[in-house]
């Protein structure tokens, strides 16, 4: 029942974000109210680092703590708060894309079909929100040709270093997902500070309608810096 | 053959010869030694894989050797495993063999050394030991890395409940390490200061993705585990095969359980045929195919293997072929030659072999249930005649087959539905009648129940109803009605025939059913019996006719109420005698009357007995109206004539009536009873439910009481309803209201009497006064200008005596009347001083202005009192004061006028307006009589009246 109204909910979220379904909203104030609605969704661990934990059985009180979130897999909040618009919109979806390989790669280590209901909707949901990335890029000047929509199939994002140790695995997944949920909350904060400060965008304000390809932006060091360990381009 | 022994004697003299060579050289024995020792790491499988090869054996040569090999611990002289393999050795053949460690290799060097001995019966004299090969050394925990901490074996999978051995390499001193089996501390042995091992016995199943063990720092995060997979195998289960063509076997089976296994470590099932050798890879689960092959094999032993990453289960089956043919469903099945009870099915079926016979099982379904079960013999072809069939009726036939020879199983059915022709009704309709007078004509109507489907044989079209006039045989009359009618009425000028009636379908007509109606509807007088109902019904009985009767009849109609009643009736034997009505339309309540009718020989009806009962009595739904009468200080009576008590829901057993008195003890004939609100009252049960009426009586006068009637089935009593209220009149009070009604009604009469003659009353017994002031006189004096003329004031008047003459109510004359008529007087009687100076006058009083006197005096003449006041007089002589005077005080006056004071003739005091005004006053004496019917009241001075004008009437003239 409860996973019937999750899905009701990203399928909701979903339908939403008409990008999903092939075109882009032009208007950047209800953009960017459903970026900040998903991110607040997506961050809460009910959506995947909790059954994660009951489905390896790391519910257990001294392997709880181990369960944190690695420094500098996900960037932090202070770090995503320093980037200009299309920077941190970069950012996002390359980390989104690496977060959906990871899925990917901790959906192996899942055997019962109905365990795997919750990861599939989470994976629905990051699609759903790289797409409306891709469209927020777009409604800014300057759109990034990184933020490109997500396609429907496995992408080609590099994998991580592979572990044998199932219980090691299973741990930095834990880890992992962690920091997902707590990278979200810092997206939705940071989306947040958009709608609330419109002016606060130092370089760029949103435009309306699209506009491909004039004012193509490429990450700087700095967001090189940014880009979570092991995920920079090789 | 001899040159071949002759070639190993050589070649064995040849080995002798050198042996004794090296001896002899060596000064030591030959020695087959292993060598070129290798020893390997399987982690994942914690096995040590040892190959070796021995050099010095002869080209070609084979001998039969022993390898003992010795497996150490940590250290060299721990030897944990000491093992002695056999084998058959070549030259320079790799030797392989393997040892599964129970503890992690990771968790401790090994050690591993072997030597080798012939153990050949051909050269009985090399049996011994070579020498050891120098210790193989594994060291796995040299190459693990540099992290602190290590927990082993990686991702191990066991089955459930086996045994397992867990290590920890630490490489930190500094802290504790503690380990955990799903958060529970487990506790092992140190096997070195580094390393701690800890042995699970019969691990359980926890989840699917693993039970997690690990161990961690008790300072700081490290932490590091492993995921120990346990899986549950279990063999198949319901192994078993068959073959529908013989050409093709199916194999089937129920996966055994397989928890705890990744999807990549799922099961594998192979399928081994041990007879011809063949073995199959089976692509699913459940079920497997294989070929029977074409060489007629009969036998067949099955051996099928699932197979996990961990161990193999297998299930075996040995079978004959011709023993597991589960034949395919007959084809080619048809009904035919269908009449109203035969049918014929016809079916074919899949050939078995040449000479196997299948047996077939036909069932016939009628209604959803199995009405025959036949089984045939068939080769190919089947055929089944089926018999007994009803008419008109819907079958469904189904065939399966199976094995004769070796039944294995039944083939699936094969089912065809078929319908039966028609036939004529089989039974004749139950009739009944009903029979009323109208107008001197006979109204009968019939009644029929619908045939069955059994009776029917088909649908029903129509019913044939045959009047025949008893009296005239000759006359018939043909009815058809088309169904579903289930009745008719027949209007008939005289009530003696006899009525066919028949049933028809297509095919043909039913058997008459006959009843006769006379002119006698039989419905005589008969005492009606009550009769008690169950829940099953009424059971009725009667008594049997000595006469001849060919059956009996019970009518009832199950919507008592309803002018439709919806007659049902109930045909029962000649000798029979009770019956048992039953009916789900009976309810509770409800009053059912059953009639009892026999039938005699001439199929003529006639009422028996009469009942009448309830299928379950209830209390009564209400009370009766109440009426109270005859209330007399000792006793009232209470009538409630109209209930009607058949409507009741129940027989009225009689009726309780409720007395509440202040009195303690309840009256002779009651008791005492305890109402639903607790209060107590007496209780008087009337047991006659005819008795209508009840006189309450031994009551006290003037006491108040409240009673209650209520009726009482057998069940109880009616609902409880509002008492009324009664008060017993007093003792006296009857005595009293024979007094004062009478009394109070002849004073009502009088009162109205005196208001209808009130007038007649007021001139009988006070009449109007005339005022003097206005009578005419006045002007008359006034204009004689006699000083002395004054109208008298009563005051001034000393009356002696009065005498009032007055006329006749009938002499009355109108004011306008012109008709002269005889003049009233006032009649002074004078004294004998009544001529001198202003002496006593004569006073009238007319009581109109003083009521007071009018109350106390009557009429006639007046008492007056000799006693005069002077001052009273003296007022009489002012003129303009005089009216006032006199309306105020003249009649007080007239009893102060002394006696023999009267020297004043009266006249008349009013004036006529034909007498003419003052002025014109004639000098005459005005003749009162005239003027006015009053009583004169004016008095003139004796002086002035002339006697021939005035005169005195005699006494024998007062009209009184």
């Amino acid at each position: 029942m409860l996973a019937l109204c999750d899905l009701g909910l990203v399928l909701g979220l979903l339908f939403l974000s008409t990008p999903a379904m092939g075109s882009c909203l032009d208007n950047y104030q209800e953009l960017l109210g459903q970026l900040q609605k998903q991110a607040d969704f997506m961050q809460h661990t009910s959506m995947l680092l909790d059954p994660y934990i009951s489905i390896q059985g790391l519910d257990k009180d001294g392997l709880k703590k181990h369960c944190r979130e690695r420094p500098g897999v996900f960037p932090s909040k202070d770090a995503l708060q320093q980037l200009s618009r299309q920077e941190f919109l970069q950012i996002l979806n390359t980390t989104l894309g690496h977060v959906l390989h990871r899925l990917r790669t901790l959906q192996k280590d899942i055997p019962k079909a109905q365990d795997l209901e919750k990861l599939n909707i989470a994976k629905l949901n990051i699609r759903g929100f790289k797409n409306n990335i891709h469209c927020m890029a777009q409604l800014l000047p300057g759109s990034l040709e990184k933020t490109e929509p997500t396609p429907t199939g496995p992408g080609a994002s590099p994998s991580p270093t592979p572990i044998s140790d199932a219980f090691q695995r299973r741990l930095e997944g834990c880890r992992f997902l962690h920091g997902y949920h707590r990278f979200m909350h810092s997206v939705g904060q940071v989306f947040r500070e958009w709608g609330q400060s419109p002016s606060r965008s130092r370089r760029h304000s949103p435009r309306r309608g699209l506009r491909k390809g004039k004012h193509r932006t490429h990450l700087s060091s700095r967001n090189k810096r940014l880009m979570p360990r092991g995920w920079l381009p090789r | 053959m001899a040159l071949f022994s002759a070639f190993q004697t050589t070649f064995l003299l040849a080995l002798l010869s050198l042996k004794t060579y090296q001896s002899e050289v060596l000064s030591e024995p030959l020695s087959l030694a292993p060598e070129s020792l290798e020893v390997s790491i399987d982690s994942a499988r914690q096995c040590l894989h040892l190959q070796w090869s021995v050099h010095n054996l002869a080209y070609h040569q084979e001998l039969k050797m022993v390898f003992q090999i010795e497996i150490s611990r940590i250290k060299t002289s721990n030897v944990i495993w000491v093992e002695n393999y056999s084998t058959t050795v070549k030259r320079n053949q790799v030797l392989r063999w393997s040892w599964e460690s129970k503890l992690p290799l990771e968790c401790a060097k090994h050690s591993v050394r072997m030597r080798g001995a012939v153990d050949d019966a051909q050269v009985p004299e090399l049996r011994f030991w070579s020498n050891w090969t120098s210790w193989e050394e594994v060291d796995v925990q040299s190459s693990l890395g540099h992290d602190p901490l290590f927990v082993f074996p990686k991702d191990k999978l066991v089955e459930e409940g086996s045994n397992v051995t867990i290590c920890y390499v630490s490489r930190s001193h500094q802290n504790n390490i503690s380990c955990y089996l799903e958060g529970v501390r487990m506790h092992g042995e140190q096997l070195d200061p580094n390393v701690c091992v800890f042995h699970l016995k019969n691990v359980p199943f926890v989840r699917e993705t693993g039970t997690n063990i690990y161990c961690k720092a008790d300072q700081g995060d490290l932490i590091k585990g492993i995921v120990l997979f346990v899986s549950i195998f279990e063999e198949p289960k319901d192994f078993s095969c068959e073959t529908r063509d013989l050409k093709t076997l199916n194999c089937t089976w129920a996966p055994g359980s397989d928890a705890g296994l990744l999807t990549q470590l799922s099961q594998s099932y192979t399928l081994f045929e041990s007879f011809s050798g063949k073995k199959t890879l089976c692509k699913h689960k459940s079920w497997c195919n294989w070929q029977v092959s074409p060489d007629s094999q009969e036998m067949y032993n099955f051996t099928l293997t699932a197979e996990n990453y961990l161990r193999k289960r297998s299930v075996h089956l040995l079978f004959n072929l011709t023993h597991r043919v589960h034949p395919m469903a007959p084809f080619n099945v048809f009904v035919k030659n269908v009449s109203a009870t035969n049918a014929t099915m016809t079916w074919k079926v899949h050939s078995i072999g040449n000479y196997s016979t299948l047996l077939c099982q036909i069932e016939l379904y009628g209604e959803g249930k199995v009405i025959q079960k036949q089984n045939v013999s068939v080769k190919v072809n089947g055929k089944h005649l089926m018999k007994k069939l009803e008419p008109s009726t819907e079958y469904a036939a189904q065939v399966r087959c199976a094995n004769a020879n070796h039944f294995w199983k039944w083939s699936e059915w094969t089912r065809r539905n078929f319908t039966t022709a028609e036939a004529a009704p089989s039974e004749a309709p139950d009739v009944w009648r009903n029979m009323k007078s109208v107008q001197g004509h006979c109204v009968v109507t019939l009644f029929w129940k619908p045939l069955s489907k059994l009776q029917a044989n088909g649908k029903i079209l129509f019913y044939n109803v045959v009047l025949e006039n008893l009296d005239r045989p000759s006359t018939l009359k043909l009815l058809s009605i088309p169904a579903p009618a289930n009745g008719t009425e027949l209007t008939l000028d005289q009530c003696s025939y006899q009525i066919h009636v028949t049933a028809n379908n297509s095919v043909g007509t039913s058997p008459a059913s006959v009843i006769a109606v006379s002119g006698d509807p039989g419905n005589k007088e008969v005492e009606e019996e009550r009769v008690k109902g169950t829940e099953d019904g009424f059971c009725l009985s009667w008594k049997p006719q000595p006469g001849g009767v060919t059956g009996y009849v019970v009518e009832w109609c199950e919507r008592p109420g309803d002018p439709l009643c919806d007659l049902q009736w109930k045909n029962l034997g000649p000798n029979t005698t009770s019956t048992v009505v039953s009916s789900d339309a009976f309810r509770p309540g409800v009053r059912y009357n059953f009639r009892i009718y026999g039938i005699s020989t001439e199929r003529i009806p006639y009422l028996l007995e009469k009942k009448t009962g309830y299928s379950q009595e209830l209390v009564p739904s209400d009370n009766p109206q109440v009426l109270m009468s005859n209330l007399t200080s000792y006793s009232f009576t209470l009538s409630w004539k109209d209930y009607a008590a058949e409507s009741q829901p129940g027989f009225v057993q009689g009726y309780s009536l409720y007395l509440k008195s202040k009195a303690a003890r309840c009256l002779p004939g009651s008791e005492k009873a305890v109402l639903s609100d607790d209060s107590i009252c007496c209780k008087y049960k009337i047991d006659n439910p005819k008795q209508k009426t009840f006189v309450v009586e031994n009551l006290q006068p003037a006491s108040f009481y409240e009673f209650f009637l209520t009726p009482y089935t057998s069940v109880g009593e009616g609902p409880q309803g509002a008492f009324t209220k009664v008060t017993t009149p007093d003792e006296y009070s009857h005595i009293l209201i024979r007094i004062i009604l009478p009394m109070i009604f002849s004073i009502l009469l009088i009162m109205i009497l005196c208001y209808l003659k009130s007038q007649w009353m007021k001139e009988k017994c006070y009449p109007d006064i005339p005022d003097p002031y206005k009578s005419s006189v006045l002007s008359l004096i006034k204009s004689k200008e006699n000083p002395r003329l004054t109208i008298m004031n009563v005051k001034d008047c000393i009356p002696d005596a009065i005498e009032v003459i007055n006329k006749q109510e009938g002499t009355r004359k109108s004011l306008t009347e012109t008709e002269p008529t005889k003049p009233t007087y006032l009649y002074l009687l004078p004294t004998e001083k009544s001529h001198s100076g202003p002496g006593p006058c004569i006073c009238f009083e007319n009581f109109t202005y003083n009521q007071a006197a009018s109350d106390s005096v009557s009429c006639g003449h007046v008492p007056v009192t000799p006693k005069a006041q002077p001052s009273q007089l003296g007022l009489l002589t002012s003129s303009e004061n005089g009216p006032k005077a006199l309306g105020k005080n003249y009649v007080n006056s007239l009893g102060e006028i002394p006696a023999g004071e009267t020297n004043l003739n009266y006249v008349s005091q009013l004036a006529s307006p034909m007498c003419g005004d003052k002025s014109s006053l004639p000098t005459n004496p005005p003749e009162p009589a005239l003027c006015s019917e009053y009583k004169t009241q004016m008095a003139i001075p004796m002086g002035l009246a002339s006697p021939p004008s005035i005169t005195l009437l005699d006494e024998g003239e007062h009209d009184h």
